[in-house]
């Protein structure tokens, strides 16, 4: 009973871990570029709603997953642009851009699909299950790894980290700094468009478009947490599915439903402290 | 120095001109209006939207049905009012509606409850209506569901289903589940309903209980059902608005029961959704639009809709009758006929309290 109850609980945070760990390791890569994205909610959102209308179109949830991704790099691109050519404040073009998406979206609804908020795609191709989960976790096991060996043993990682510890150096020998940072905004759009697909072809179903509902600002505290490093972030994200998911299970066992809503944010602030306070502490250590 | 003082006086002069004029246009505006055209003044009606927003495929689809087919048969002008943060703006959203020129306003957000006696006695001349609560004001009208009656049936239904086991949706386990939007009365209506309806028929079935707090976020809905499945649930009813379609999905997913609310959502996924408790907002928003039209609006009144007007009640089944035992819709009707005639008395959380099957 208890080992069922335990791997249901690991289930359902593994599949509310993904699209979280997929976004925050798209956000990661931006901001190793030098970049804080705010865009990842309305990337995920463009993703969500691009993966249900592709994957019903051609009955395939692969085609779904890409063209989300495409979408939400594209995005991630035009945001990126206004930043490096425009000089855009970041956190500005990131906060505009969701807003933007997030208005465009309700209207296209309405008007192109006319539907009033909720869209049922006819044919909806939902993710396979290998081995008990789908592909885009198993994608998001690999990537997490995969993006922490690149960031420190190959030539682009190192760019990317030149590019964000010191921009100014960067250009000045001679690294299209600007350009790299693009790539990386188009990455992060990209990520975070397959995540927002995740959320309708691995989860849901349907498209609502309040459905992201704030798992790109979670994304966002995730790879601030783990300070840009791929597994602490993966963790970071691990821990909020944990609790969320718990969360779920604890209030049908009668404990009220106000407190323990507030524990997977409570549990994320209390890390955050705690980080931050052996943070300082080693500085003091370091200079003393 | 001295210019920019010019440049900010000529400003002055040219706006203060037409200020004026603007000010006069309107006073004898007023003058000749309360002179000369006592009544007939344009029906203009508004509809607030609730937390959840339309799209919800329930409460707020419904209403606003009811009320863009009643302003249209009435040839009264209807506009919706939607906020994405309804609950904190809802003072500004009504006085602006107030202000608007709007003859009647109709408020779908129950937390306007305690803002809107306040607010109808600083606009006298609109008729507000009000949904789910009764509030007092000569012009505010309240219109009533008894929610609870139609959560009753539900949740007898779902206790004589679950045991059910030829049945492949149904588990071994006597256990239901309900989810909630919002841990509020409003909502617990519908809950305690549903929990006694179930304990009536059978005290032994379990009741899960969850709330997702949030009434637009399908992903939640879907991830509290998935729990209660896992955790022996069989059939799942959400009170939870747009958040729901979520709950739906997954029953759909995992081959279980969801019970849908306010709309028949029975159609959503077809044998899949067991019934839906419906709750009729598009009469009462359409009976309240209709009597504004006719001069006849129940100021100060409350509008009473239950399961005797059909305002409230469970679907036809139309996609899971034969799955339903002949045996246990009569006593479902049986029951209906019960709580019509006054025989069975639902607890109302609303009036009564939370009862000591529901924590408060």
């Amino acid at each position: 009973m208890t080992v069922s109850m335990l791997g249901g609980l690991l289930m359902s945070a593994l599949l509310l871990w993904t699209p979280l760990a997929l976004a925050a390791l798209g956000g990661l890569l931006h901001r190793v570029s030098g970049v804080v994205n705010i865009g990842l909610e309305g990337q995920m959102l463009t993703g969500a709603l691009v993966g249900a209308v592709v994957s019903g179109a051609t009955g395939d949830w692969a085609l779904g997953v890409l063209a989300a991704g495409a979408a939400g790099g594209l995005i991630g691109l035009l945001m990126s642009l206004c930043i490096t050519r425009l000089g855009a404040n970041e956190i500005i073009a990131g906060l505009g851009f969701t807003i933007v998406l997030s208005g465009l979206i309700g209207y296209l609804l309405r008007s192109v699909f006319d539907v009033s908020g909720t869209l049922r795609v006819a044919g909806l191709d939902p993710l396979p299950r290998i081995l008990g989960l789908d592909p885009l976790f198993w994608l998001t096991i690999i990537f997490v790894p995969l993006i922490g060996w690149s960031l420190r043993n190959t030539v682009a990682g190192l760019r990317l980290r030149a590019t964000g510890d010191g921009f100014d150096a960067a250009n000045a020998l001679g690294l299209p700094a600007n350009g790299i940072r693009d790539i990386a905004g188009t990455l992060a759009g990209v990520f975070a468009g397959i995540a927002g697909s995740h959320l309708v072809l691995g989860q849901v179903g349907l498209f609502n478009e309040n459905m992201v509902a704030g798992r790109g600002f979670i994304a966002l505290a995730a790879f601030y947490f783990g300070r840009a490093r791929p597994l602490p972030t993966a963790l970071a994200c691990l821990l909020f599915a944990v609790f969320d998911a718990a969360q779920a299970r604890l209030q049908t066992a009668g404990v009220p439903a106000q407190l323990i809503q507030t524990l997977p944010y409570v549990v994320v602030i209390a890390v955050l402290t705690a980080t931050a306070v052996r943070g300082v502490r080693g500085r003091v250590r370091r200079a003393g | 120095m001295s210019y920019l003082g010019g440049v900010s006086c000529e400003v002055m002069r040219t706006r203060l001109v037409p200020l004026s004029l603007v000010s006069v246009v309107a006073l004898v505006a007023a003058g000749c209006s309360s002179e000369t055209t006592p009544q007939a003044p344009p029906k203009k009606a508004a509809l607030v939207i609730a937390q959840g927003g339309l799209g919800d495929e329930s409460y707020n689809d419904l209403a606003m049905s009811g009320f863009t087919a009643a302003t249209k048969e009435k040839g009264v002008e209807g506009q919706h009012i939607e906020s994405s943060d309804v609950v904190a703006q809802g003072e500004q959203l009504l006085r602006r509606a107030g202000t608007s020129g709007y003859g009647l306003v109709i408020d779908l957000e129950f937390s306007h409850g305690e803002i809107l006696p306040a607010i109808a006695s600083s606009y006298p001349n609109v008729q507000w209506a009000f949904l789910n609560n009764k509030i007092d004001g000569p012009n505010i009208a309240s219109v009533l569901f008894a929610e609870h009656d139609g959560s009753y049936l539900a949740g007898a239904l779902a206790a004589m289903m679950t045991t059910q086991t030829g049945n492949p949706k149904i588990n071994p386990d006597k256990k239901i589940g309900v989810i909630g939007g919002t841990k509020s009365v409003g909502i617990d209506k519908f809950l305690s309903g549903y929990i006694e309806g179930a304990k009536g028929v059978d005290q032994s079935v379990e009741v899960l209980t969850a709330y997702s707090d949030t009434f637009g976020d399908p992903t939640k809905g879907s991830q509290l059902a998935e729990t209660m499945f896992q955790q022996g649930a069989d059939i799942v009813y959400h009170v939870a608005g747009g958040t729901g379609a979520g709950v739906i999905e997954a029953a759909k997913k995992n081959n279980r029961y969801a019970i849908g609310v306010d709309d028949n959502q029975d159609k959503l996924a077809p044998g899949f959704v067991l019934t839906s408790v419906l709750k009729r907002a598009d009469l009462a928003v359409r009976k309240v639009v209709e009597a504004y039209a006719d001069n006849k609006f129940p100021g100060g009144q409350v509008i009473n809709l239950g399961l005797a007007d059909g305002a409230v009640g469970l679907t036809e089944f139309e996609f899971t009758k034969n799955e339903i035992p002949e045996s246990v819709r009569t006593k479902v009707d049986d029951l209906k006929k019960k709580i019509i005639s006054g025989e069975l008395k639902v607890w109302n959380v609303i009036d009564q309290g939370y009862p000591t099957w529901l924590q408060g």
